[in-house]
């Protein structure tokens, strides 16, 4: 009984993981970038490279508020809707937006921007189009070109099978202490499967709360029965009960002024007397129905919802607002998102965020590589592949090497596209895309260790060429960087060549494989001569 | 230098944790650990990664037990690099990380205080 629990969870971990393994490791791989999608869009936009930290950013954001209000008045007074986000540790600039009105057909208004330095108040640069870490972000759990609905159940489909294979993983882990810090290298099998096991044990709470929690941030998408059942309206009742945004429903008509914003501000201030405002927005401003909505940083609290308070625009009374102490339920729902998303992390903690990403991917990785290593060598001498290993060969070397030459591509071609090129974000996704399809062809044409080994020595050139070409295309460089203690600039210059470095040395590793493997199949034929 | 406290813990623990096995102490020390050693290390490992968890919910809350997780990620991976490829360096690096303890818990004393 004991031999076929074992041999059959055996079986569910080999075969739940590997069909989706390829899948998982895109939602992985992006899913780490999105841990620093603040810093991904800063790198991508080189005019806000520059902008110093404000030496007081919280108490200079009362006078920013006032001047945006006094901005938008100006600019556009009969603008459906105002917003004004403030400068946050991760985004340095200030953006004051008027809403344009909806083209037919179209679901939510865009916004007029327009961004200012935070330090003397002037504008910004024009920004180059780019939709920088919100395109791994969206990628995580879109997977941009399939419809978002379908595309979000295929995740949740693959989060599940994630979920299976990392319980049966450490059901039929037998020495999961015994080993814990065994790591037997140049083995074969042997070293890939150390490999394997020590990232996914080194990891396991994080792999098991990022895989659980990633499920909980759709769950109203899988299971929407109790909230059709309990809602008239469904899930838009259940939302507006939820979130304090939404049952605002001002009819009043007419036009009228608005409240001075220190009054509104006064009230935030009394409320919280160290409130950190992310971001202030104004509906119909102007009119006798504005409503004002004032959103806080959470700080240290595990909140996925950021706190705000609701006003009368013409009153400042004020009229909802998050609740101060959640419900149980709504407190655990609120914290399983954050711990997800880790949206208020600490650097320190978003950086141990980014290493359980790269376990996870080291994880999934090696998991593929495995069963086609272990069929490979199952393999009786001169039979041909299976149809089956050769497309899981295939897939390997497409998705594993191919992702992140994808990954330098899209940013290659965030600094090499001209400025004026039409439609320049989809552009860059397209880059994207495209060289992720050629390393498919690549792979599906022949998929040997030498291809392997190209594929790493390309990989390795474009890491390196990235921080080189933003060197050569903007202001600054890795050594400026560091000399002007811009450090997420730095990190993001000095990743791309730790991991150029990885992949030359894995490069090395695979060509003296190759060169051995000749070598000794020279002197077998030597031999036989 | 805070931070560095509940992190030297948790490497510490992990490092005992390796210690307390017989063919990591016997890679260090060049003999098999007594079943005294044994408990030994095995308690110091544990009272520090409670320990570790302890400050690491007190310094961030909401958010501790997820640095937490992290801290065990990055002590885990270090000490099974100085295990599996630099058995030599280990002694040195136990000294280093005993170091890093005291001052990080001086630092935390002074601070305290």
């Amino acid at each position: 009984m004991k031999g076929s629990f074992f041999r059959s969870m055996t079986w569910l971990h080999t075969w739940v993981g590997l069909l989706v393994c390829w899948l998982l490791y895109l939602i992985f791989f992006a899913g780490t970038i999105s841990f620093f999608r603040d810093e991904v869009s800063l790198w991508n936009q080189p005019s806000i490279h520059n902008i110093e930290q404000q030496t007081d950013r919280i108490g200079a954001q009362k006078q920013q508020i006032i001047t945006g209000v006094e901005y938008l008045n100006a600019q556009a007074p009969n603008a459906p809707n105002w917003r004004i986000t403030l400068p946050e540790e991760r985004i340095p600039y200030l953006t004051y937006g008027f809403a344009k009105p909806k083209e037919p057909g179209q679901r939510r208004a865009s916004f007029n921007n327009s961004r200012l330095d935070p330090n003397t108040m002037q504008p910004l640069p024009p920004f180059v189009d780019t939709r920088g870490g919100n395109f791994f972000y969206r990628l995580h759990f879109d997977l941009h070109y399939i419809d978002v609905k379908t595309a979000r159940w295929i995740v949740c489909f693959a989060s599940l099978f994630m979920l299976i294979a990392l319980i049966s993983g450490i059901v039929i882990h037998k020495r999961i202490f015994k080993d814990m810090f065994v790591f037997r290298a140049n083995k074969g099998s042997r070293s890939w499967l150390d490999v394997h096991n020590l990232s996914s044990v080194f990891a396991l709470p994080f792999h098991l709360m990022i895989t659980y929690t990633g499920i909980i941030t759709l769950i109203f998408m899988l299971f929407p029965h109790p909230v059709n059942t309990v809602y008239e309206e469904g899930m838009t009742g259940f939302f507006k009960d939820f979130s304090p945004s939404n049952p605002i429903n001002n009819k009043a008509k007419g036009e009228a002024e608005l409240v001075p914003m220190k009054t509104i501000l006064d009230q935030v201030y009394t409320k919280w007397p160290n409130a950190d405002i992310n971001r202030v927005m104004i509906s119909n401003p102007n009119k006798a129905a504005a409503t004002i909505m004032v959103l806080v940083s959470p700080g240290k609290a595990l909140r996925d919802q950021t706190p705000r308070l609701i006003f009368n625009g013409v009153t400042g009374e004020l009229i909802a607002q998050t609740d101060d102490e959640l419900t149980g339920s709504k407190a655990l729902y609120e914290s399983l998102n954050s711990m997800h998303t880790g949206r208020f992390a600490e650097p320190l903690l978003r950086g141990l965020y980014f290493l359980g990403g790269i376990a996870g991917c080291i994880m999934i990785a090696t998991g593929c590589i495995m069963w086609a290593k272990r069929l490979r060598e199952r393999m009786k001498k001169n039979t041909q592949p299976s149809w089956g290993l050769k497309l899981v060969e295939g897939l390997n070397l497409g998705t594993l090497m191919g992702l992140p030459l994808a990954t330098s591509a899209f940013f290659l071609a965030n600094r090499l596209l001209s400025k004026q090129v039409a439609e320049r974000a989809d552009k860059e996704i397209l880059a994207f895309f495209l060289t992720w399809l050629c390393v498919f062809i690549i792979a599906f044409v022949k998929r040997d260790k030498l291809q392997w080994c190209v594929m790493a020595a390309i990989n390795s050139i474009a890491c390196f060429s990235v921080p080189v070409v933003n060197a050569l295309t903007t202001e600054g460089n890795i050594i400026q960087y560091l000399r002007n203690d811009q450090w997420a600039l730095f990190m993001f210059d000095s990743l791309f060549l730790l991991f150029g470095l990885l992949f030359l040395l894995q490069t090395e590793k695979l060509r003296t494989g190759l060169q051995t493997k000749k070598r000794l199949h020279i002197s077998t034929q030597e031999q036989k001569i | 230098m805070i931070t560095l406290l509940p992190f030297s813990l948790c490497l510490i623990a992990f490092n005992c944790f390796a210690l307390a096995k017989y063919n990591h102490f016997k890679d260090v020390f060049n003999k098999r650990p007594t079943q005294q050693q044994r408990l030994i290390l095995l308690s110091v490992a544990w009272i520090s990664i409670l320990l570790s968890l302890l400050l690491c919910v007190n310094q961030l809350q909401g958010y501790g037990g997820l640095q937490f997780c992290g801290y065990m990620t990055l002590s885990a991976l270090i000490v099974m690099i100085f295990y599996s490829f630099l058995v030599r360096l280990t002694k040195l690096f136990n000294l280093l990380i005993l170091v890093i303890l005291a001052m990080s818990t001086l630092f935390f004393g002074l601070n305290g205080l």
